[in-house]
């Protein structure tokens, strides 16, 4: 049973991650309706920028983690600015494959420095002995990181449900044209969902990079992993981004817990998400709690 | 149009079968046949290393499978971004029979034909499995369909037993009539074949592209509910045009398989999936040129810049991997910039070229 217990525990700390990965895309979906297929990518940025300012500069880590939020904010705005502002009004399927190249860049950029070939991680700054009770232990980084996701998810609930910034967002994603008769400048919204998925994606890295270390292909499919948690909460709910990250967490967990080894089958976790995906695209498209907005074709 | 079409002012097309047409004069299809002459007979008179011979064969295979993917993309409208994994779907067809009958079973090397004609059709039928969630979604969710069925192959071929894990599973090598196919000839022969298909697939493009079925791709593409409207199911278009695309697309891995004599894992991931995807947008979406034009800048981009990347990486070895970062970097670079400066591709420049010629010397 503590076995069950210890895989519940491991699934919601991957999956509270995956949920505030899949936060940052669901803000760009919502807001402009683009799939942003660079997301693991921003998401491998801001981890090795933390790493960089941790190590490198020999910053304190919290203080590293903040400023490598900050810089991944910017960063992603000016990705906005420099690449999407200009397709704004293009067929939206021109803007996907923007995306697509945009990954193709910064996996180049990646590529040529060291974080591309080797594995880094973190300085330990936490005690390292397991938290144990009854049986099922859970590392202090985890429980730190799980800690700062819910924090997290919970200051961007908030940003969206009370402050101005965040209500304008909403009015944007409902209605372009409404929110621009009553003053709301959509080019300025769009620059700002980005750069806040860039915020958040730049906190889902650097607490990967101190629980799993620092892999690039770790925090790239990180950023793949998300699109069956959007789907499966729904494309554009950020309520659904959370509870689909846990969901996941723990099918991925219970998937290599109890079916790798037996029948045959080995890394079913990589498979299952996306299996599932087909599934949920096929009989509700819409997802758990997204709008029910899809045209039916 | 008899007169001379060089001399005329504009169109003069008294019926829709005269628009229609392929070729409006006869030195348009005496140039072309020309052209077509000239790619039979060239190699020939023109000694080749089979290095550049390679590459030319790959470049043919890259135009076969860029048919399906323009097809898809550029005429239906539907991004993606899992053709590697069609591609392999075609060439793991063969891998399948190789293991099942060994590698040099007779139909493998006598019946070749038959089965890069059976390989398209496999490619189809999982085009077609995939297209399945068109029947209630519209084409931003099918981009995930895509992708989540590339990585379902790439898991399924990782830690299958029957496929080796990926390692490279041998395909013999083929009879004509004169005998086996040997060593020397291979890629000789095979540019042959490659060609003979991509002139056929490239004639079958442009026809389905005047008829009805190729129409109505367009048709759902430009405006589902109208295209409805007039009696096109818009799903089951849908995945009618993921199933071309993994015709063409098997073919396309079948002709693969056979080039290499073998059929590997590591020939059809994501980051092929996207190059297959720039070859698409820098050719430009939704012509035939596009698709001659495009896998043959990318190749040719990418050998560049593999003796550019050795080049620079002998200066800055302290940079990490050259060799490794350019290939994605110059990939969405080249994406980026066509979609924000050139949507319309490098076909567009050859339609601009060919206009300036025929209005010469007038501007227009």
């Amino acid at each position: 049973m503590s076995y069950f217990f210890q895989l519940v525990i491991s699934g919601t700390v991957v999956g509270s991650i995956y949920a505030l990965s899949a936060l940052g895309f669901v803000l760009i979906y919502k807001s402009s309706r683009v799939l942003n297929i660079a997301h693991g990518q921003i998401i491998a940025a801001g981890a090795f920028i933390a790493y960089a300012l941790t190590v490198w500069v020999g910053i304190h880590i919290a203080l590293s983690f903040l400023l490598s939020m900050i810089i991944t904010f910017f960063l992603a705005m000016s990705v906005e600015r420099i690449f999407l502002r200009r397709l704004i009004g293009e067929p939206i399927i021109s803007v996907i494959m923007v995306t697509i190249g945009l990954m193709s860049i910064i996996d180049g950029l990646i590529y040529m420095t060291p974080f591309g070939s080797e594995n880094f991680s973190f300085p330990e700054f936490l005690p390292i002995t397991p938290i144990s009770f009854g049986g099922v232990s859970m590392s202090w980084t985890q429980l730190v990181g799980v800690i700062i996701t819910f924090a997290m998810i919970g200051a961007f609930t908030w940003f969206f449900k009370a402050s101005t910034v965040g209500i304008s967002m909403r009015a944007v994603s409902d209605d372009q044209f409404a929110s621009m008769s009553i003053g709301i400048s959509v080019p300025k919204v769009f620059g700002l969902a980005w750069a806040t998925a860039g915020l958040s994606a730049a906190a889902a890295g650097g607490i990967i990079g101190n629980i799993t270390g620092l892999n690039f292909d770790v925090l790239h499919s990180f950023g793949i992993i998300v699109f069956p948690v959007v789907i499966v909460g729904g494309l554009d709910s950020i309520f659904g981004a959370i509870v689909a990250g846990i969901i996941m967490g723990l099918i991925q967990q219970f998937a290599s817990g109890y079916l790798d080894g037996n029948w045959g089958l080995f890394g079913t976790a990589d498979v299952l998400p996306y299996v599932i995906l087909l599934i949920i695209l096929l009989f509700k498209p819409h997802g758990l709690f997204g709008i029910h907005e899809i045209e039916r074709v | 149009m008899s007169e001379n079409r060089w001399l005329a002012t504009g169109n003069f097309f008294t019926s829709y079968r005269d628009e229609q047409r392929i070729f409006l004069t006869h030195i348009d299809r005496l140039v072309f046949i020309g052209f077509l002459v000239l790619l039979f007979v060239w190699p020939l008179f023109i000694q080749v290393g089979n290095k550049y011979m390679l590459v030319i064969d790959s470049i043919l295979i890259a135009i076969v499978a860029i048919y399906g993917l323009n097809l898809l993309t550029g005429f239906a409208g539907l991004i993606s971004i899992g053709h590697a994994a069609f591609v392999g779907v075609g060439a793991y067809t063969l891998a399948t029979f190789s293991r099942l009958l060994g590698s040099d079973h007779v139909l493998l090397t006598h019946y070749w034909p038959l089965m890069i004609i059976v390989a398209g059709l496999v490619g189809a039928v999982f085009g077609g499995i995939v297209g399945l969630p068109s029947l209630r979604l519209k084409h931003l969710y099918l981009v995930i369909a895509t992708l989540s069925f590339q990585m379902i192959f790439q898991w399924f071929i990782n830690f299958s037993r029957f496929y080796d894990q990926g390692q490279t599973i041998a395909i013999g090598r083929v009879f004509w009539f004169t005998g086996k196919v040997v060593r020397k000839q291979h890629y000789f022969f095979w540019y042959y074949v490659i060609l003979v298909f991509v002139i056929i697939l490239g004639f079958a493009v442009r026809n389905l592209l005047r008829s009805k079925h190729g129409r109505c791709l367009v048709a759902v593409r430009d405006n589902d509910r109208a295209a409805d409207a007039m009696g096109i199911h818009p799903g089951l278009t849908k995945i009618y045009a993921f199933a071309l695309c993994g015709f063409f697309a098997g073919v396309a891995g079948a002709l693969h398989a056979y080039l290499w004599r073998g059929v590997g894992f590591e020939s059809f991931l994501l980051h092929h999936s996207i190059s297959y995807l720039a070859m698409a947008i820098v050719g430009g979406l939704g012509t035939l040129v596009g698709s001659i034009v495009g896998p043959a800048a990318i190749l040719m981009l990418e050998l560049e810049m593999e003796n550019f990347a050795e080049f620079v990486g002998h200066y800055f070895t302290a940079v990490g991997d050259v060799a490794t970062a350019f290939r994605p970097l110059s990939f969405g670079l080249v994406i980026v910039l066509f979609l924000m400066f050139e949507p319309r591709g490098i076909a567009n420049w050859w339609r601009i070229i060919r206009s300036y010629f025929k209005l010469w010397p007038f501007r227009y």
